[in-house]
């Protein structure tokens, strides 16, 4: 298959790169900036937590760097492709093949079983699930607390439960990148650990890239790079940090941001 | 905005309601007054024939109320579904599942009498203006003839009666909201657990088993007496009714079976999953179009078995050749006059399918982050909309070949030897295409909704 031919052919690139990329929403005087000129690198392995005030622009730049929506001007470069030259197939396609989503509030296909979920990229994508690909999904399952749950639909599930799910289906198919908005909203403080720690986990010891979004500086601190959005900027890019620094950290912007 | 607008949205949604409601008025005028001007033409020859009619047109009337509570229930039941948010909302503010249904109600009858008045006056306007011209081209002798009918007035009550039963029955869904289901952060779809009714299982059993023996026998009995008519007529009836009790067993097992025949794909299996999900939908979507689809096959395939056997008969050409043109003539009107049924289950059909899209948007939205490209939402949708109303129409038409086939073989079975089969093919071939035209209108809207969500606007948190 071709992508996994450039996946290993970019081995060395970022597996993210963005270059004054910007998404402006409206018209006029109305128009807002919700990324003003964003230049990033992601490289691979890397687990990014993105922070920032409510309204700053994480949400709209995990979009754009999915390819779940259209820059307004700049390129985006996803495993090697840029987006601007794919049309809405070829992009479905790249996202379906190399990017890894965890929603916020909506996550699960509600006529599918918790399974059958985690295994959705792969019936897309056409893949045969391989004995080894089987393996790391038991151990998903299992860490994230779901075998007894496996065979129920997402409406016999809680909120966390369902949010679990989604994060073992992100992590299932080992894609490029993981796009994670607020993984552990839903969760109480002790799964929202082990969650955490298991994406670290999957960032240093299976080498997968993460981008996460996240308010709270506690989940920000398991996270190897810290970049901070304000007014669709990127204004703020950090090594590890533990949960005070960041805390002090995204003071100064809250207050600094306008209202 | 009001307790309505949250439960319902705008009375637009309401649209099927109108239509189904106005046609139910247009076809129940109709039907009526050509009943009254047919009575006015045997003036004297006693009043019989004139009681003969009205109960004739009356059994119509009921098969499409029936049809158009039943699509009505289930556009209401659909739009609901998709608010029970905005409707958990409503009741953690203090409203009571009663009082929202009663609201519900309300505007199912106002907009059901609307529909109602709308379609009796035209039904009566057409039936008046053809009268007329049929009159003076002097197709028609001239004579005393009604403008209106008294008839009119119950046909408005009823309709508007069907309605507000329909808005009570299609808005149970708000008895399974807990107010906590507003402050969770899913939308789940959760239906209100279903009495489980022994009696309804016995009773469907009983009626079906039963209604089929009977109209076997019947069929028996027609091979040496004339009796075999009236045994098969009531066999069916029973039978009928048993289905009637018993669809919400027997047709999504119907409708779960075939649509394995789609494939294993996620957009199949997606689709296979959504078309049996509700198994109460899945009948009341699929109800009235096996009804519909039977009534058709029924005349037809009993209509082509008599004239089968009227050719085996002794009869010179000239006779034989009368008794086929009688029968064509009289299949022919019956069919016509049945047919509106279907076409008011078709328009539900198409109505609900449109409806489910909408309140799937945000799980549309989802599967196209994870990968369905535009095309395979599409397929989705029409494997969907495929697997409802194919196996409606197979349905349909296996009970019409049984209904129309042992109906005849119990009305002339003394003068046929053995069973003549009732394969009425160029019938069959037009359902079956009308069955493709209404899996094309029915999926296309919706399947251009579908590919027009775009994840970004499904996924955001207040979608
Ligand atoms: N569809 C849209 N139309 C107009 N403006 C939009 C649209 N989507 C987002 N915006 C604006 O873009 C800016 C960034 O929004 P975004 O959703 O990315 O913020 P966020 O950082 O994710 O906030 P939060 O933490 O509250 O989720 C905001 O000012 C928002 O109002
Ligand atoms: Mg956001």
């Amino acid at each position: 298959m071709t992508s996994s031919i450039s996946l290993q052919h970019n081995q060395t690139q970022p597996v993210l790169a963005m270059h004054q990329v910007s998404k402006l929403y409206g018209e006029g005087s109305g128009r807002v900036a919700a990324l003003d000129e964003v230049s990033v690198a992601i490289p691979r392995g890397g687990f990014t937590a993105i922070m920032g005030p409510s309204g700053s622009g994480k949400s709209t730049f995990m979009n754009v760097a999915a390819g779940l929506d259209d820059a307004t001007s700049g390129e985006v470069v996803l495993a090697g492709q840029p987006l601007s030259k794919l049309g809405d197939e070829g992009r479905t396609v790249l996202r379906r093949e190399q990017v890894g989503f965890v929603f916020q509030a909506f996550n699960l296909v509600p006529t599918l079983s918790a399974l059958e979920n985690i295994l959705l990229p792969f019936d897309l994508a056409g893949r045969k699930v391989t004995a080894e690909q089987r393996q790391w999904i038991d151990q998903l399952v299992h860490t994230l607390g779901l075998a007894e749950r496996i065979d129920h639909r997402p409406s016999e599930l809680s909120g966390g439960q369902q949010q679990r799910v989604a994060i073992a289906r992100a992590l299932a198919s080992q894609p490029a990148i993981i796009f994670a908005d607020e993984p552990t909203g839903n969760l109480d403080s002790r799964s929202s650990r082990e969650v955490l720690t298991l994406l670290r986990t999957a960032s240093r010891e299976y080498g997968q890239t993460i981008a996460m979004v996240s308010h709270d500086p506690v989940a920000a601190s398991y996270a190897d790079r810290i970049l901070v959005i304000a007014d669709g900027r990127i204004v703020g890019d950090h090594g590890p940090l533990t949960p005070q620094q960041i805390s002090d950290l995204l003071i100064g912007f809250e207050i600094g941001a306008p209202a | 905005m009001n307790a309505r607008n949250l439960t319902l949205g705008s009375l637009r949604e309401l649209g099927t309601v109108g239509l189904v409601a106005g046609l139910c008025g247009a076809y129940a005028a109709t039907l009526i007054m050509a009943a009254s001007m047919l009575g006015a033409l045997d003036d004297g020859s006693g009043s019989g024939a004139d009681a003969m009619l009205t109960v004739v047109a009356s059994v119509f009337i009921g098969i499409a109320l029936y049809v158009g509570t039943v699509v009505i229930i289930n556009a209401v039941d659909t739009v609901i579904s998709g608010r029970l948010r905005h409707i958990a909302l409503l009741r953690l503010l203090g409203s009571s599942a009663r009082s929202l249904r009663r609201s519900v109600m309300r505007s199912t009858v106002t907009v059901g009498a609307v529909g109602a008045a709308a379609g009796l006056l035209a039904g009566t306007a057409l039936a008046d203006v053809v009268r007329i011209v049929l009159v003076s081209r002097g197709t028609m002798p001239k004579g005393d003839y009604p403008l209106v009918s008294p008839q009119l007035a119950v046909a408005f009550v009823l309709i508007a009666a069907s309605a507000m039963v329909a808005g009570w029955l299609g808005s149970r869904v708000v008895l399974g909201v807990s107010p906590a289901t507003a402050l969770a952060g899913t939308t789940a779809y959760r239906r209100a657990p279903l009495r489980k009714s022994v009696l309804r299982a016995v009773l469907a059993v009983l009626f079906l088993g039963g209604g089929f023996a009977v109209l076997g026998l019947g069929a028996m009995v027609g091979e040496s007496s004339e009796m075999g008519f009236f045994i098969a007529f009531l066999g069916s009836v029973a039978s009928a009714t048993g289905l009637l009790i018993g669809a919400r067993f027997v047709i999504p097992r119907v409708v779960s079976m075939f649509s394995r025949l789609l494939g294993g794909d996620p957009s199949s299996r997606i689709a296979r999953r959504n078309a049996v999900l509700d198994p109460l939908r899945t009948t009341r979507s699929t109800m009235g179009l096996v009804i519909g689809v039977t009534l058709v096959t029924t005349f037809a395939s009993g209509m082509r078995a008599l004239s089968d056997s009227v050719s085996s008969w002794d009869l010179d050409p000239e006779q034989a050749a009368m008794a086929r043109q009688v029968l064509s003539v009289a299949s022919t009107v019956l069919i016509c006059i049945i047919v509106i049924s279907s076409i008011i289950a078709a328009v539900g059909f198409v109505s609900t399918m449109s409806l489910t899209v909408l309140q799937r948007h945000r799980e549309i939205g989802l599967l196209r982050a994870l990968g369905f490209t535009r095309s395979q939402v599409r397929t989705m949708i029409t494997k969907e909309s495929v697997a409802l109303s194919a196996s409606a129409v197979l349905f349909g038409i296996a009970l019409g070949l049984v209904y129309g086939t042992l109906g005849a073989q119990s009305l002339v079975g003394v003068m046929t030897t053995g069973l003549v089969w009732g394969l009425p093919l160029p019938a069959l071939i037009v359902i079956a295409l009308a069955g493709l035209v209404l899996v094309l209108v029915s999926s296309r809207r919706p399947a251009r909704r579908a590919v027009a969500v775009t994840p970004v606007e499904a996924l955001r948190i207040e979608a």
